[in-house]
């Protein structure tokens, strides 16, 4: 390989020089993938035009990133063909990529808060002349290119005084000043209100009308009919399909994200008990919750749904007290949940969260400190002195219930494996025998033996009358184990499924806003 | 039974000490002496207190860069409470601690109701409690500084002369009692564990329902206390309160507490560990004196301890990490029984 290839140049000609806008731009032919012997792409094939959005889909380790990274020379890929302009190239790093005019739009922006729009399209290859900045003539240059793709921005304002929508746009013309021909968008819209995204998309139009490629990742179906031309959807690796804009519907989407559905047998649930009952009526937070309203019951998991980012965290974590509602009331058997967690906590409340590295446990502290934490109120009694057996006692009983490997209390939390760091967690709760159990993402990162028994877990608190609520992402899980789904849609919860009603694909259309036949409409 | 690495630490620091000491021993014949020994557990006392109750702030996660502010002000302070009070000794003792607490709670305050970061909030509030040191100093007619000595029996006998003759000071004494104390506080109470919590992951223990304010306030009140106690008694020892009072104590205690084996970044050690840090800094002093080594060699051997210190530290961090992975891929299939 020539070393020509890796020298990056902001383009000298004209930014108005005619440049190709039709035809095939990118193809990609028979990617294979593997990851320390473990094949995570399947022969794939991809391929689009100058000129095109396509969207790209599918579940979570559907293989879209190792797709993308594959393109953008971040991993190396262990067979097949890419293709640039019909041409065979070979990717073999981030720096190739950006030579061959692949730019990605990262979603943590990489753009310096102090410096202008200008400097920072310029950064790391200003125009100089004697060893002087050419200020005029980037600045001209960053002009054109603004009046080119009709973008609504000011060379010389910092970064720090734009919105995220127009940071992007700054990333994006960065790309275009280095020549970029296929743009890569993953999940731009994540941080982004709904006026700043419609913003996006008038953008993203502009950039297509000029010829500019974008391959478009999301999880949101009303942004793959609202931009693009063409999408395909991925699975376990494996490119299922490419749809024109015409054939993109809901239930044709949906089906070719989750296959084949298979539903095993389900875990009998206990008797609901309408004495336990937490009450959660117009709630909403930020601009992310309108109106949420719902019921919870001792003696039933109740799932809940949505897409990444529709706000199931926080309403958990409102009802638990960490965050606080803009309005609403939430009670507990007709008493009104405090807004404070210790408060919470000693009234029975618990809550596994989402993030078990950041919020979930203490690395540096061992097994029996992190499972004793939140029990000092029963554990500490006179000047909050505590007593060494006590806590030996109530970790050690912990530990044999909910089969904490290795058997230690003495064993630091950061050297175990994640299945068992997460049972250190919700033993942490169970312990306590809790009235209510919030679980954000429980089984995330954690291998399937454990799963099952983190599910029996809950099942079991159940059982006993506790009311259990589960948020999570994995479709499988939700319908597996859910007695009862609630789905959260553009701020409120938007239908309800029976545990032996609901499919995968019916909560993934649901998700996206598209009533189904398994659920009652709320 | 695998030992514990803040086992192997507390080891280290022990084994520091004592090589130390059999260094000079053999080198220097008077190390040995009564009154050496003596004068150096009343030396490292002060420092040790200062460490003792910076250990808190540091195993929370934080630091206190006010205690030199502290130990200035309420060291004049208790000069003033009895040259021009008349107050006994036995009641500046306790004056001089609330003082001390109430400087730390300030600082908390800053930090946790605020929202500073403690560093900048404790640097910051070191030079207000420094200037009002100051600001106290005994000055004369003409507006110079002059030194007023104590002369109140009960107020001296805490600190001017040993026990016994070439004997402890009760300074010594106070100094174990307290780390010993902090150390059961650390260990046995609800707030030391929350303490170990806050320091190891803020988040997590806030999840757990851990009042992580409470805590750091606490925390800063204990550290801001040892201060105000450990001036009381260096002015006991010296007479009076020199207007340098305080200076770099700040940082003479965090470098105890790193060479002690407490983590910048909080989460591990205790008291026992500062107050080992305290006597090897004490006694590292003392030896190069003892030496008869030029006082310029004093500030470049305490540097290169405290960057030993941490370069072991980290090292020792990577040992621990690779030892880590090892025992994660075991644990899972480790039987039920092992322990």
């Amino acid at each position: 390989m020539s070393k020509e290839k890796n020298v990056i140049k902001i383009s000298e000609t004209d930014a108005s020089e005619p440049r190709k806008t039709e035809g095939e731009l990118l193809r990609c032919e028979n990617i294979d993938k593997l990851f320390s012997g473990v094949q995570v792409l399947f022969s794939a094939d991809f391929s689009m035009n100058y000129g095109e959005v396509h969207a790209l889909m599918g579940e979570n380790g559907a293989g879209k990133s190792t797709l993308i990274k594959i393109v953008t020379g971040v991993y190396h890929k262990d067979g097949g063909q890419l293709f640039i302009d019909g041409e065979p190239v070979e990717v073999d790093s981030p720096i190739d990529a950006r030579a061959l005019g692949i730019a990605v739009i990262y979603q943590e922006l990489s753009l310096i808060p102090d410096l202008t729009v200008m400097e920072n399209i310029y950064l790391g290859q200003e125009l100089t002349k004697g060893g002087m900045r050419q200020k005029k003539r980037m600045r001209g240059r960053t002009l054109d290119l603004i009046k080119k793709y009709d973008l609504n921005l000011n060379p010389d304002a910092p970064v720090e005084v734009l919105s995220m929508a127009d940071r992007q746009m700054v990333e994006v013309l960065k790309a275009l000043s280095q020549d970029a021909k296929l743009v890569i968008m993953d999940e731009p819209t994540s941080s982004l209100s709904a006026s700043e995204a419609e913003h996006l998309f008038k953008t993203i139009e502009g950039l297509k009308s000029k010829g500019v490629g974008i391959i478009y990742v999301t999880h949101r179906l009303e942004e793959v009919y609202r931009i693009a031309d063409r999408l395909t959807v991925m699975r376990n690796g494996e490119v299922v399909g490419t749809l024109t804009k015409e054939e993109i519907n809901p239930k044709t989407v949906t089906t070719m994200m989750i296959g084949r559905e298979i539903k095993t047998e389900r875990q009998g649930r206990a008797p609901r008990n309408e004495e336990m009952k937490l009450e959660v009526s117009g709630l909403s937070y930020g601009d992310l919750l309108k109106d949420v309203n719902f019921t919870a019951y001792g003696g039933e998991i109740l799932g809940i749904g949505g897409l990444v980012g529709s706000g199931r965290t926080e309403l958990v974590h409102c009802i638990y007290g960490i965050k606080k509602p803009k309005t609403g009331k939430i009670t507990l058997n007709g008493k009104p949940v405090s807004r404070s967690v210790i408060k919470n906590i000693n009234d029975g409340f618990g809550l596994v969260p989402e993030d078990r590295r950041q919020e979930g446990f203490n690395p540096i502290q061992t097994i029996e400190k992190n499972i004793c934490i939140a029990s000092y109120d029963v554990l500490a009694k006179v000047l909050g002195l505590v007593g060494a057996k006590k806590e030996r006692i109530w970790a050690e009983t912990a530990m044999e219930d909910y089969d904490i490997r290795p058997r230690d209390r003495n064993f630091f939390v950061e050297n175990m494996s994640g299945g068992n760091q997460q049972k250190v967690v919700l033993a942490r709760w169970l312990a306590r025998k809790p009235r209510v159990l919030i679980l954000d993402e429980p089984t995330v990162g954690v291998d399937v033996g454990v799963r099952a028994e983190l599910y029996r877990f809950m099942r079991e608190s159940a059982a006993k009358g506790s009311i259990i609520i589960m948020v999570s992402s994995d479709l499988f899980e939700l319908v597996q184990i859910s007695d009862r789904i609630l789905v959260i849609h553009d701020g409120k919860f938007f239908e309800e499924f029976e545990g032996d009603k609901a499919t995968q694909q019916s909560i993934l259309l649901a998700s996206s806003g598209e009533h189904t036949e398994e659920g009652v409409a709320l | 039974m695998r030992i514990k690495s803040q086992s192997i630490r507390r080891l280290v620091a022990v084994g520091l000490v004592l090589a130390l000491v059999v260094i000079f021993a053999i080198t220097t014949p008077t190390f040995f002496g009564a009154r050496n020994i003596s004068i150096l557990l009343k030396d490292s006392a002060y420092l040790g207190l200062v460490a003792c109750g910076m250990a808190f702030p540091m195993i929370g996660g934080g630091i206190d860069l006010s205690v030199g502010g502290i130990v200035c002000a309420v060291g004049i302070i208790s000069v003033h409470l009895s040259y021009d009070f008349g107050l006994s000794g036995y009641a500046i003792i306790f004056i001089a601690t609330l003082a001390g607490a109430a400087f730390g709670l300030l600082n908390g305050i800053i930090v946790a109701k605020v929202g500073l970061t403690e560093f900048v909030a404790t640097l910051a509030s070191g030079f207000l409690f420094l200037g009002l040191g100051r600001a106290l100093v005994f000055k004369d007619a003409g507006g110079r500084a002059v030194t007023r000595a104590v002369s109140s029996e009960s107020y001296l006998s805490f600190g001017k002369n040993p026990l016994w003759e070439n004997g402890w000071y009760l300074i010594t004494f106070v100094w174990i009692v307290v780390a010993v104390g902090l150390y059961i506080v650390l260990k046995k109470t609800k707030f030391g564990l929350y303490t170990y919590a806050i320091g190891s992951n803020d988040k997590a223990a806030k999840m757990s329902g851990v009042d992580t304010t409470k805590i750091k306030i606490i925390g800063f009140i204990i550290s801001g206390a040892c201060a105000g106690l450990a001036a009381f008694l260096v002015t006991a020892n010296l007479t009076s309160s020199p207007a340098a009072l305080g200076d770099g104590y700040e940082f003479k205690a965090i470098a105890a507490c790193v060479v002690g084996g407490i983590m910048l970044g909080g989460g591990k050690g205790d008291t026992i560990n500062a107050l080992l840090g305290a006597l090897f800094m004490t006694i590292i002093l003392n030896g190069i004196y003892k030496f008869g080594l030029d006082s310029t060699f004093v500030y470049i051997i305490q540097g290169l301890i405290i960057l030993l210190a941490t370069a072991f530290d980290s090292q020792f961090a990577k040992f621990a990490a690779k030892r880590r992975l090892k025992e994660q891929r075991l644990s899972d299939i480790t039987p039920a029984s092992a322990s």
